[in-house]
Protein backbone atom coordinates (compact mmCIF):
# COMPACT_ATOMS: atom_id res chain seq x y z
CA UNK A 1 0.00 0.00 0.00
CA UNK A 2 2.83 2.48 0.48
CA UNK A 3 3.83 2.39 -3.09
CA UNK A 4 0.13 3.20 -3.74
CA UNK A 5 0.53 6.15 -1.79
CA UNK A 6 3.12 7.61 -2.73
CA UNK A 7 2.12 7.10 -6.06
CA UNK A 8 -0.39 9.06 -5.29
CA UNK A 9 0.84 11.62 -3.77
CA UNK A 10 3.25 12.11 -6.61
CA UNK A 11 0.69 12.63 -8.97
CA UNK A 12 -1.24 14.64 -7.02
CA UNK A 13 2.07 16.78 -6.44
CA UNK A 14 1.96 17.22 -10.36
CA UNK A 15 -1.35 17.81 -10.64
CA UNK A 16 -0.53 20.72 -8.06
CA UNK A 17 1.95 22.21 -9.27
CA UNK A 18 0.39 22.26 -12.83
CA UNK A 19 -2.36 24.11 -11.85
CA UNK A 20 0.14 26.34 -9.66
CA UNK A 21 1.88 26.99 -13.34
CA UNK A 22 -1.63 27.76 -14.87
CA UNK A 23 -2.95 30.26 -12.23
CA UNK A 24 1.64 31.94 -12.11
CA UNK A 25 1.29 32.17 -15.94
CA UNK A 26 -2.25 33.67 -16.14
CA UNK A 27 -1.46 36.15 -13.54
CA UNK A 28 2.11 36.78 -14.96
CA UNK A 29 1.11 37.81 -18.60
CA UNK A 30 -2.33 39.24 -17.40
CA UNK A 31 -0.06 41.56 -15.46
CA UNK A 32 1.89 42.40 -18.26
CA UNK A 33 -1.19 42.61 -20.53
CA UNK A 34 -2.76 45.45 -18.73
CA UNK A 35 0.57 47.40 -18.49
CA UNK A 36 1.06 47.13 -22.15
CA UNK A 37 -2.39 48.13 -22.84
CA UNK A 38 -1.89 50.81 -20.46
CA UNK A 39 1.52 51.96 -22.56
CA UNK A 40 -0.96 52.21 -25.32
CA UNK A 41 -3.08 54.82 -23.98
CA UNK A 42 0.17 56.83 -22.97
CA UNK A 43 0.84 56.94 -26.61
CA UNK A 44 -2.38 58.33 -27.84
CA UNK A 45 -1.95 60.84 -25.29
CA UNK A 46 1.29 61.16 -27.05
CA UNK A 47 2.92 60.50 -23.84
CA UNK A 48 5.92 58.59 -25.50
CA UNK A 49 8.50 58.38 -23.13
CA UNK A 50 6.46 57.26 -20.32
CA UNK A 51 4.83 54.28 -22.09
CA UNK A 52 8.04 53.31 -23.14
CA UNK A 53 9.38 53.49 -19.69
CA UNK A 54 6.95 50.76 -18.94
CA UNK A 55 7.01 49.09 -21.83
CA UNK A 56 10.45 48.44 -20.66
CA UNK A 57 9.53 47.57 -16.97
CA UNK A 58 7.12 44.80 -18.54
CA UNK A 59 10.17 43.39 -20.79
CA UNK A 60 12.79 43.84 -17.57
CA UNK A 61 9.94 41.72 -15.80
CA UNK A 62 9.80 39.24 -18.63
CA UNK A 63 13.18 38.60 -18.83
CA UNK A 64 13.26 38.15 -14.85
CA UNK A 65 11.08 35.06 -15.23
CA UNK A 66 13.63 33.68 -17.97
CA UNK A 67 14.32 30.26 -15.97
CA UNK A 68 11.24 29.59 -15.34
CA UNK A 69 9.81 30.76 -19.01
CA UNK A 70 12.17 27.89 -20.10
CA UNK A 71 11.76 25.46 -17.86
CA UNK A 72 7.88 25.76 -18.12
CA UNK A 73 7.21 26.93 -22.21
CA UNK A 74 7.85 26.44 -25.48
CA UNK A 75 11.44 28.11 -26.30
CA UNK A 76 9.73 29.29 -29.70
CA UNK A 77 6.74 30.91 -28.20
CA UNK A 78 9.08 32.98 -25.72
CA UNK A 79 11.14 33.60 -28.17
CA UNK A 80 8.61 35.14 -30.18
CA UNK A 81 7.29 37.35 -27.35
CA UNK A 82 11.17 38.40 -27.04
CA UNK A 83 11.17 39.16 -30.55
CA UNK A 84 7.53 40.94 -30.17
CA UNK A 85 9.24 43.02 -27.14
CA UNK A 86 11.50 43.90 -29.01
CA UNK A 87 9.79 45.77 -32.08
CA UNK A 88 7.20 47.54 -29.38
CA UNK A 89 9.89 49.23 -27.93
CA UNK A 90 11.51 50.17 -30.96
CA UNK A 91 8.17 51.60 -32.60
CA UNK A 92 7.99 53.17 -29.04
CA UNK A 93 11.65 55.09 -29.53
CA UNK A 94 10.79 55.36 -33.61
CA UNK A 95 6.86 57.21 -31.78
CA UNK A 96 5.42 55.36 -34.96
CA UNK A 97 2.02 55.20 -33.89
CA UNK A 98 0.38 52.82 -36.46
CA UNK A 99 3.10 49.91 -36.61
CA UNK A 100 3.24 50.61 -32.44
CA UNK A 101 -0.21 49.82 -32.15
CA UNK A 102 0.05 46.73 -34.50
CA UNK A 103 3.17 45.66 -32.75
CA UNK A 104 1.58 45.81 -29.53
CA UNK A 105 -1.60 44.53 -30.13
CA UNK A 106 0.34 41.52 -31.40
CA UNK A 107 2.30 41.40 -28.36
CA UNK A 108 -1.15 41.35 -26.18
CA UNK A 109 -2.40 38.33 -28.02
CA UNK A 110 0.96 35.96 -28.03
CA UNK A 111 0.88 36.64 -24.02
CA UNK A 112 -2.15 35.99 -23.77
CA UNK A 113 -2.41 32.94 -26.10
CA UNK A 114 0.81 31.69 -23.69
CA UNK A 115 -1.22 31.98 -20.69
CA UNK A 116 -4.15 30.17 -22.52
CA UNK A 117 -1.79 27.41 -23.24
CA UNK A 118 -1.17 26.42 -19.87
CA UNK A 119 -4.72 26.25 -18.84
CA UNK A 120 -6.57 23.38 -17.40
CA UNK A 121 -9.85 24.05 -19.82
CA UNK A 122 -11.86 21.31 -21.79
CA UNK A 123 -10.83 22.99 -24.76
CA UNK A 124 -7.05 22.73 -24.44
CA UNK A 125 -7.24 19.00 -23.34
CA UNK A 126 -9.14 18.28 -26.10
CA UNK B 1 19.75 22.30 -10.58
CA UNK B 2 20.33 24.59 -13.21
CA UNK B 3 20.59 27.40 -10.32
CA UNK B 4 23.74 25.20 -8.77
CA UNK B 5 25.64 24.72 -12.22
CA UNK B 6 25.54 28.43 -13.70
CA UNK B 7 25.94 31.96 -12.43
CA UNK B 8 23.04 33.42 -11.30
CA UNK B 9 23.30 35.95 -14.55
CA UNK B 10 24.05 32.88 -17.13
CA UNK B 11 20.79 32.65 -18.83
CA UNK B 12 20.99 36.34 -19.36
CA UNK B 13 24.02 36.14 -21.09
CA UNK B 14 23.04 33.16 -22.74
CA UNK B 15 20.55 35.01 -24.62
CA UNK B 16 22.02 38.14 -25.47
CA UNK B 17 24.89 35.56 -26.97
CA UNK B 18 22.82 34.10 -28.78
CA UNK B 19 20.97 36.92 -30.29
CA UNK B 20 24.21 38.07 -31.15
CA UNK B 21 25.27 35.19 -33.18
CA UNK B 22 21.66 35.21 -34.78
CA UNK B 23 22.83 38.60 -36.10
CA UNK B 24 25.51 37.45 -37.53
CA UNK B 25 24.57 35.53 -40.10
CA UNK B 26 25.33 38.06 -43.12
CA UNK B 27 28.57 39.68 -41.61
CA UNK B 28 31.84 38.93 -43.35
CA UNK B 29 34.23 36.22 -42.07
CA UNK B 30 36.28 39.30 -40.15
CA UNK B 31 33.50 40.20 -38.16
CA UNK B 32 32.11 37.14 -37.59
CA UNK B 33 35.43 35.56 -35.92
CA UNK B 34 35.41 38.86 -33.15
CA UNK B 35 32.40 36.58 -31.61
CA UNK B 36 34.35 33.38 -32.03
CA UNK B 37 34.21 32.78 -28.31
CA UNK B 38 30.35 33.64 -28.09
CA UNK B 39 29.36 31.28 -30.92
CA UNK B 40 31.75 28.25 -29.09
CA UNK B 41 30.08 28.99 -25.99
CA UNK B 42 26.79 28.71 -27.39
CA UNK B 43 27.73 25.47 -29.73
CA UNK B 44 29.06 23.97 -26.39
CA UNK B 45 26.17 24.79 -24.48
CA UNK B 46 23.81 23.48 -26.93
CA UNK B 47 25.73 19.98 -26.88
CA UNK B 48 26.03 19.94 -22.58
CA UNK B 49 22.02 20.40 -22.51
CA UNK B 50 21.29 17.54 -25.24
CA UNK B 51 23.62 15.90 -23.25
CA UNK B 52 22.31 16.56 -19.76
CA UNK B 53 19.03 15.91 -20.98
CA UNK B 54 19.78 12.48 -22.19
CA UNK B 55 20.83 11.24 -19.20
CA UNK B 56 17.97 12.92 -17.21
CA UNK B 57 15.45 10.88 -19.08
CA UNK B 58 17.42 8.18 -19.75
CA UNK B 59 18.23 7.21 -15.84
CA UNK B 60 14.23 8.32 -15.19
CA UNK B 61 13.31 5.21 -17.69
CA UNK B 62 15.65 3.10 -16.32
CA UNK B 63 14.35 3.70 -13.08
CA UNK B 64 11.02 3.18 -14.05
CA UNK B 65 11.74 -0.08 -15.99
CA UNK B 66 13.27 -0.87 -12.88
CA UNK B 67 10.31 -0.98 -10.78
CA UNK B 68 8.14 -2.33 -13.59
CA UNK B 69 9.92 -5.69 -13.05
CA UNK B 70 11.82 -8.41 -14.61
CA UNK B 71 8.94 -9.34 -16.34
CA UNK B 72 8.57 -5.72 -17.83
CA UNK B 73 11.91 -7.23 -20.48
CA UNK B 74 10.20 -10.03 -21.99
CA UNK B 75 6.21 -10.51 -21.20
CA UNK B 76 4.28 -7.40 -21.16
CA UNK B 77 0.80 -7.45 -19.75
CA UNK B 78 -1.62 -4.90 -22.00
CA UNK B 79 -1.16 -1.99 -19.66
CA UNK B 80 2.56 -2.40 -19.10
CA UNK B 81 3.34 -2.94 -23.65
CA UNK B 82 1.31 0.25 -23.77
CA UNK B 83 3.59 2.10 -20.92
CA UNK B 84 6.78 0.70 -22.30
CA UNK B 85 5.30 2.03 -26.08
CA UNK B 86 4.49 5.63 -24.77
CA UNK B 87 7.61 6.21 -22.43
CA UNK B 88 9.99 5.60 -25.15
CA UNK B 89 8.37 8.45 -27.63
CA UNK B 90 7.78 10.98 -24.58
CA UNK B 91 11.48 10.99 -23.80
CA UNK B 92 12.83 11.30 -27.01
CA UNK B 93 11.08 14.08 -27.91
CA UNK B 94 12.60 16.52 -25.31
CA UNK B 95 15.95 14.34 -25.74
CA UNK B 96 15.95 15.42 -29.29
CA UNK B 97 14.32 19.08 -29.67
CA UNK B 98 15.92 21.64 -27.37
CA UNK B 99 13.23 23.74 -27.79
CA UNK B 100 10.61 21.77 -25.42
CA UNK B 101 11.42 22.02 -22.11
CA UNK B 102 12.89 18.88 -20.67
CA UNK B 103 9.87 19.36 -17.98
CA UNK B 104 7.43 18.22 -21.10
CA UNK B 105 8.90 14.87 -21.14
CA UNK B 106 9.60 14.16 -17.38
CA UNK B 107 6.13 15.10 -16.07
CA UNK B 108 4.42 12.67 -18.39
CA UNK B 109 6.98 10.00 -17.63
CA UNK B 110 6.28 10.64 -13.74
CA UNK B 111 2.88 10.86 -14.09
CA UNK B 112 2.68 7.52 -16.25
CA UNK B 113 5.05 5.69 -13.95
CA UNK B 114 2.57 6.68 -11.13
CA UNK B 115 -0.76 6.03 -12.89
CA UNK B 116 1.02 2.49 -13.73
CA UNK B 117 1.75 1.88 -9.90
CA UNK B 118 -1.34 2.57 -8.66
CA UNK B 119 -2.85 0.18 -11.26
CA UNK B 120 -0.76 -2.39 -10.28
CA UNK B 121 -1.14 -2.24 -6.62
CA UNK B 122 -5.14 -2.42 -7.73
CA UNK B 123 -4.64 -5.52 -9.73
CA UNK B 124 -2.84 -7.27 -6.94
CA UNK B 125 -5.69 -6.11 -4.21
CA UNK B 126 -8.27 -6.62 -6.76
CA UNK B 127 -9.35 -9.60 -8.96
CA UNK B 128 -12.51 -7.98 -10.88
CA UNK B 129 -10.02 -5.05 -11.55
CA UNK B 130 -7.55 -7.42 -12.89
CA UNK B 131 -9.76 -9.27 -15.43
CA UNK B 132 -10.75 -5.46 -16.18
CA UNK B 133 -7.33 -4.66 -16.83
CA UNK B 134 -5.15 -7.72 -18.01
CA UNK B 135 -7.91 -9.86 -19.10
CA UNK B 136 -8.70 -13.44 -18.28
CA UNK B 137 -6.74 -16.25 -19.42
CA UNK B 138 -8.98 -18.01 -22.73
CA UNK B 139 -9.09 -21.85 -23.00
CA UNK B 140 -8.46 -22.46 -26.97
CA UNK B 141 -8.18 -25.97 -26.76
CA UNK B 142 -10.48 -28.38 -23.91
CA UNK B 143 -9.97 -32.09 -24.15
CA UNK B 144 -8.68 -31.84 -27.28
CA UNK B 145 -11.32 -30.13 -29.44
CA UNK B 146 -10.73 -26.72 -30.47
CA UNK B 147 -13.04 -23.89 -28.91
CA UNK B 148 -13.93 -22.01 -31.92
CA UNK B 149 -15.95 -19.20 -30.17
CA UNK B 150 -13.00 -18.52 -27.98
CA UNK B 151 -10.94 -18.31 -30.81
CA UNK B 152 -12.52 -16.00 -32.47
CA UNK B 153 -12.89 -14.10 -29.51
CA UNK B 154 -9.18 -13.12 -29.37
CA UNK B 155 -8.72 -13.33 -33.15
CA UNK B 156 -6.78 -16.40 -33.04
CA UNK B 157 -6.74 -18.21 -36.21
CA UNK B 158 -6.15 -22.38 -36.56
CA UNK B 159 -2.87 -21.70 -38.85
CA UNK B 160 -1.50 -19.39 -35.50
CA UNK B 161 -2.62 -21.78 -33.26
CA UNK B 162 -0.94 -24.83 -35.02
CA UNK B 163 2.11 -22.54 -35.70
CA UNK B 164 2.38 -21.77 -32.02
CA UNK B 165 1.52 -25.96 -31.15
CA UNK B 166 4.42 -26.80 -33.55
CA UNK B 167 7.01 -24.58 -31.39
CA UNK B 168 6.26 -25.78 -28.42
CA UNK B 169 6.27 -29.41 -29.85
CA UNK B 170 2.76 -30.43 -30.65
CA UNK B 171 2.19 -31.90 -33.98
CA UNK B 172 -0.97 -33.46 -33.05
CA UNK B 173 -4.06 -31.90 -32.00
CA UNK B 174 -5.57 -35.06 -29.82
CA UNK B 175 -2.51 -34.97 -27.45
CA UNK B 176 -2.94 -31.82 -26.62
CA UNK B 177 -5.39 -31.57 -23.06
CA UNK B 178 -5.93 -27.76 -22.71
CA UNK B 179 -4.05 -24.74 -24.74
CA UNK B 180 -4.76 -21.41 -22.43
CA UNK B 181 -4.01 -18.44 -24.16
CA UNK B 182 -2.47 -16.60 -21.26
CA UNK B 183 -3.36 -12.89 -20.86
CA UNK B 184 0.44 -11.82 -22.13
CA UNK B 185 -0.49 -13.52 -25.43
CA UNK B 186 1.72 -16.66 -24.91
CA UNK B 187 0.29 -19.88 -24.95
CA UNK B 188 0.16 -22.17 -22.90
CA UNK B 189 0.28 -26.17 -23.74
CA UNK B 190 -0.93 -29.32 -21.26
CA UNK B 191 -0.81 -32.26 -22.91
CA UNK B 192 -2.78 -35.23 -21.40
CA UNK B 193 -1.15 -37.21 -18.45
CA UNK B 194 0.04 -40.39 -20.48
CA UNK B 195 1.90 -37.87 -23.21
CA UNK B 196 3.65 -35.99 -20.40
CA UNK B 197 7.55 -37.62 -20.04
CA UNK B 198 7.86 -39.61 -17.34
CA UNK B 199 9.72 -38.00 -14.03
CA UNK B 200 11.65 -39.40 -11.62
CA UNK B 201 8.60 -39.65 -8.99
CA UNK B 202 6.55 -41.22 -11.45
CA UNK B 203 9.16 -44.00 -12.02
CA UNK B 204 9.76 -44.28 -8.61
CA UNK B 205 13.90 -43.19 -8.19
CA UNK B 206 15.43 -41.54 -5.51
CA UNK B 207 17.42 -38.52 -7.04
CA UNK B 208 19.69 -36.48 -4.80
CA UNK B 209 18.79 -33.00 -4.54
CA UNK B 210 21.97 -30.89 -6.46
CA UNK B 211 20.66 -27.38 -5.39
CA UNK B 212 21.30 -24.21 -6.67
CA UNK B 213 25.13 -24.04 -8.18
CA UNK B 214 26.77 -20.96 -7.12
CA UNK B 215 29.39 -19.23 -8.73
CA UNK B 216 32.34 -19.16 -6.51
CA UNK B 217 35.51 -17.72 -8.87
CA UNK B 218 34.87 -15.80 -12.20
CA UNK B 219 37.25 -14.81 -14.54
CA UNK B 220 40.02 -15.49 -11.68
CA UNK B 221 38.04 -13.79 -9.12
CA UNK B 222 37.20 -15.04 -5.92
CA UNK B 223 33.57 -14.64 -5.23
CA UNK B 224 33.91 -15.19 -0.98
CA UNK B 225 30.13 -14.24 -0.55
CA UNK B 226 28.99 -16.60 -2.27
CA UNK B 227 31.56 -19.40 -0.91
CA UNK B 228 30.63 -18.31 2.41
CA UNK B 229 26.56 -18.82 1.61
CA UNK B 230 27.84 -22.29 0.15
CA UNK B 231 29.22 -22.77 4.13
CA UNK B 232 32.53 -22.93 2.75
CA UNK B 233 36.02 -21.67 3.35
CA UNK B 234 39.48 -20.59 1.71
CA UNK B 235 41.34 -23.75 3.10
CA UNK B 236 38.48 -26.08 1.29
CA UNK B 237 38.82 -24.15 -1.80
CA UNK B 238 42.40 -24.44 -1.82
CA UNK B 239 42.29 -28.01 -1.30
CA UNK B 240 40.15 -28.11 -4.16
CA UNK B 241 42.24 -26.48 -6.55
CA UNK B 242 44.82 -28.41 -5.28
CA UNK B 243 42.79 -31.55 -6.06
CA UNK B 244 42.65 -30.42 -9.70
CA UNK B 245 45.98 -29.40 -10.28
CA UNK B 246 45.18 -25.56 -9.66
CA UNK B 247 47.76 -23.59 -7.94
CA UNK B 248 45.00 -20.31 -7.53
CA UNK B 249 42.23 -18.67 -8.31
CA UNK B 250 43.87 -16.50 -10.98
CA UNK B 251 44.30 -19.88 -12.93
CA UNK B 252 40.18 -20.37 -13.27
CA UNK B 253 38.09 -18.78 -15.73
CA UNK B 254 34.69 -20.37 -13.83
CA UNK B 255 34.37 -22.79 -10.83
CA UNK B 256 30.58 -23.21 -9.47
CA UNK B 257 30.05 -25.28 -6.63
CA UNK B 258 26.28 -26.49 -6.19
CA UNK B 259 25.04 -27.26 -1.81
CA UNK B 260 26.53 -31.07 -2.05
CA UNK B 261 30.06 -29.97 -3.20
CA UNK B 262 29.85 -30.78 -6.36
CA UNK B 263 32.33 -28.47 -8.02
CA UNK B 264 32.15 -27.46 -12.06
CA UNK B 265 35.33 -25.88 -12.89
CA UNK B 266 37.04 -24.68 -16.12
CA UNK B 267 40.61 -23.25 -16.44
CA UNK B 268 41.61 -20.08 -17.92
CA UNK B 269 43.47 -20.37 -21.57
CA UNK B 270 46.50 -19.37 -21.62
CA UNK B 271 46.96 -16.42 -23.63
Amino acid sequence: MRRLWISVGILLFLLGGSLFNAWYAKELTGGMEQRLRLAQQLTEQDQWEQALVLTQEVYDQWESRHFYLHATMRHSDTDQILRGFRTVMEYLRLQEPDQYNAANADLITQLELLAEMEQPSVVNVL
Amino acid sequence: MVFFLFPPNFSGEFWAIRRIIKKEGGKTASEGAKRKSPKLFYEVNTVFTGLLRTVILYVLIIAGVRLMGKRQVGELEPSELVLSLIIADLASVPMQDYGIPLLTGVVPILALLCVTMILSVLTMKYVGFRAVLCGRPSVVVCNGALDQREMARNRLTVDELLEELRCQGYTDLSLVKYAILETNGKLSVLPYSNQKPPTARDMKVSVQESGLPRVVISDGRLLEHNLKALGHDRPWLEQQLRQRGCKGAEEIFLMMVDEQGGVYLARRELE
